[in-house]
């Protein structure tokens, strides 16, 4: 029998490598990695180690300039790029690009082009640059700060910071949530193995600057959070969404803070 | 990305004039001694920074930034794979007998070669570059140029010490008569090259090597490999010399590609994309050490298509029909066509023609492999670098 996190869970309360539910990665990341680019970062999540860079806003090739969002604001332009060695087994790809690569890029780009203030940036485009040096899950959720650091250091302006997490069930949790006898737990950051085998989402959220009347709030500290990116490729019931979206939207937080010390940390050089 | 490609192998032309060209040509063929651009000396090369070992899925890797942040990124993976039959491979047995004449494992006299020495194949590199397809001709080029050093350099020292290292590179892809490793060495830019990357990538691919390790094999003779599950007595491609004799014998390493030009009369090392783009001749040198580990053994060289060749000639005063007028000199028939004009006029940029001199290609190689020469130098301070 392989061992699992699904089978393992249920009798040590304990995940694959250790974790427990809601137990993030070792989370490290760095901005300002790359000298030639508008900005860059690295950014490591447990094994899945990311490096992004970001060029512009810079004037577009002229095809993009004269197409239907060039004149309203910037172009958000991604590039994933899966390096051949960042699985367990050399990939070899075909072209260039594969599907993973490609739906992560386009996830990206329509969650940044909406996310940052391109109307500043009018017939201009922002190329961002991801390569995956490692791949250990959470793959789309590292993309997003990485990105996120990267647009920073590159000094876009957005109005908060995006952080992606993943959240999982620890079973297939295909058939209706029995609110009585419950056995399955909500995971929080989720490593290769475990997105193979359970059922998981992504979540991307944002805090929104307080501003007009709510600028008095003193109650709220963070502002206001709000989801901005919401992706799922397995299949869950709908009952369990309930569990999966507080805990991903938790480790969002979590990460928010890291990535808010990583910000400050480097300023200070 | 807004660079236009180009299907010429050399690296994108930057968009200098006919003036400054002649200009940098100028001051890079100065008699007494090249003025760069960056004001470094000929033979000195960009400051850069190196690592090992900074991604724990690979068998081996590196990255390396140039102070102009270019970077590159290099992984190396290995897989065990069966051994084509003999009678499958009777043809590249052939060529792989006429391209290296090595020294074959003991008691494997009688073995097909490609069980025994190890077969060009078995190492495959890929190369990404942003803003190219991995199917490009730059891409394409740069890695067979670097892989063909690899898979070429073969010690002539088997006797004795560093029989592991017999076969080179090859042999010691080799397990036993039915299996071998394969090495996949993957190399990534992270930045649009700012000049020809060639040189990075080869001292990033240089230190990957050096760190790949390969777990140690448990199985003997001619049974199925069989490895042992701790890394840590995992065994290094390339081995590490024995504390022992390490007074009399230097660790054997991995070859590396410099790119030298020549400007005039003078040799420059590591261009830039400026200098690059009004040599005479663009040569990538690979070197190794020798077996006895002093001096300098050339592996390769191949020449690279100069992208002055692609450049635009300025028109000398006396060619030009606007200042014609004012001169009066206006019977002069090979106005129509500037570059049909055939005497070189000095301060006016002419793109380079015609092939490389033998003296030049003597003088390159020998400033690169004389003793405390530039090649002696880049293989010592990349012997510097804690791998």
């Amino acid at each position: 029998m392989p061992l699992e996190t699904s089978t393992t869970y249920p009798l040590t309360k304990l995940r694959l490598d250790g974790r427990r539910w809601n137990e993030m990665r070792v989370f490290q990341a760095q901005i300002s990695t790359n000298p030639a680019s508008s900005g860059s970062s690295y950014l490591a999540m447990g094994n899945t180690s990311i490096m992004c860079s970001v060029h512009g806003p810079a004037e577009g090739r002229r095809g993009e300039a004269s197409g239907s969002a060039g004149s309203g604001g910037a172009v958000v332009d991604v590039d994933v790029n899966v390096a051949g060695f960042a699985g367990i087994d050399r990939k070899r790809r075909a072209g260039g690009s594969d599907r993973q690569s490609t739906n992560i890029s386009t996830i990206l780009r329509s969650a940044f082009q909406s996310h940052l203030h391109t109307y500043l940036y009018p017939h201009s485009t922002i190329s961002i640059h991801v390569s995956v040096l490692s791949s250990d899950g959470s793959l789309l959720a590292a993309a997003i700060n990485a990105c996120t650091l990267a647009l920073v250091d590159a000094g876009i302006p957005m109005p908060g910071l995006l952080c992606g997490c993943t959240a999982g069930m620890t079973g297939s949790a295909s058939t209706p949530k029995d609110p009585r006898e419950d056995e399955l737990d909500p995971l929080m950051d989720l490593s290769l193995p475990e997105e193979q085998e359970l059922p998981y989402l992504t979540i991307g959220t944002t805090t929104m600057v307080p501003v007009g009347q709510n600028n008095m709030d003193e109650d709220e500290e963070d502002g206001e959070t709000k989801v901005a990116v919401l992706n799922m490729d397995s299949k869950v019931h709908y009952t369990y969404l309930d569990s999966l979206v507080p805990v991903a939207i938790d480790g969002c937080r979590e990460i928010r803070e890291l990535m808010e010390g990583v910000i400050r940390g480097s300023q200070r050089m | 990305m807004s660079n236009p490609r180009q299907a010429s192998s050399a690296s994108q032309t930057p968009h200098l004039s006919p003036a400054e060209l002649s200009y940098l040509y100028t001051s890079l063929s100065l008699p007494k001694g090249p003025i760069r651009p960056d004001g470094r000396s000929p033979t000195q090369f960009r400051p850069l920074t190196a690592e090992t070992d900074i991604l724990p899925g690979t068998n081996g890797s590196a990255r390396i930034g140039f102070a102009d942040g270019t970077q590159a990124i290099v992984g190396v993976k290995a897989e065990v794979e069966k051994t084509v039959l003999a009678s499958d491979i009777l043809q590249q047995d052939v060529e792989n007998d006429l391209q290296a004449p090595s020294d074959r494992r003991d008691g494997a006299e009688s073995t097909p070669s490609a069980a025994a020495g190890g077969h060009g194949s078995w190492v495959q590199m890929s190369i990404e570059i942003p803003g190219f397809r991995d199917d490009d001709a730059l891409p394409v080029f740069l890695s067979e140029m670097m892989r063909e050093s690899l898979v070429g350099s073969v010690t002539d020292a088997g006797k004795g010490r560093d029989t592991e290292m017999a076969g080179g590179l090859k042999g010691r892809l080799v397990i036993n008569k039915r299996w071998h490793w394969r090495l996949y060495i993957d190399v990534l830019l992270l930045s649009q090259p700012l000049s020809y990357p060639l040189p990075l990538l080869s001292l990033t691919t240089h230190l990957a090597l050096l760190s790949t390790k390969l777990p140690k094999l448990k199985s003997q003779g001619e049974e199925d490999p069989f490895f042992d599950d701790d890394w840590g007595v995992a065994e290094h491609l390339y081995p590490r010399p024995s504390p022992s004799a390490s007074a009399t014998s230097s660790q054997i390493r991995p070859p590396v590609t410099l790119l030298v030009i020549s400007v005039g009369d003078n040799v420059i090392f590591d261009p830039n994309r400026e200098e690059i783009s009004v040599a005479d001749a663009v040569l990538a040198i690979s070197i190794t050490r020798n077996s006895e580990g002093q001096g300098l053994k050339l592996l390769s060289i191949r020449t690279i298509d100069p992208p002055s060749r692609l450049t635009q000639p300025g028109v000398p005063n006396s060619e030009n029909l606007s200042t014609m007028a004012a001169t009066g000199n206006s019977d002069n028939a090979a106005a129509a066509n500037p570059s049909a004009g055939q005497e070189e006029v000095p301060g006016v940029w002419r793109p380079r023609r015609g092939g490389i001199k033998r003296s030049v290609i003597t003088e390159l190689t020998r400033t690169v492999l004389k003793k405390g020469g530039v090649g002696e130098e880049v293989l010592e301070g990349l012997e510097g670098v804690e791998v």
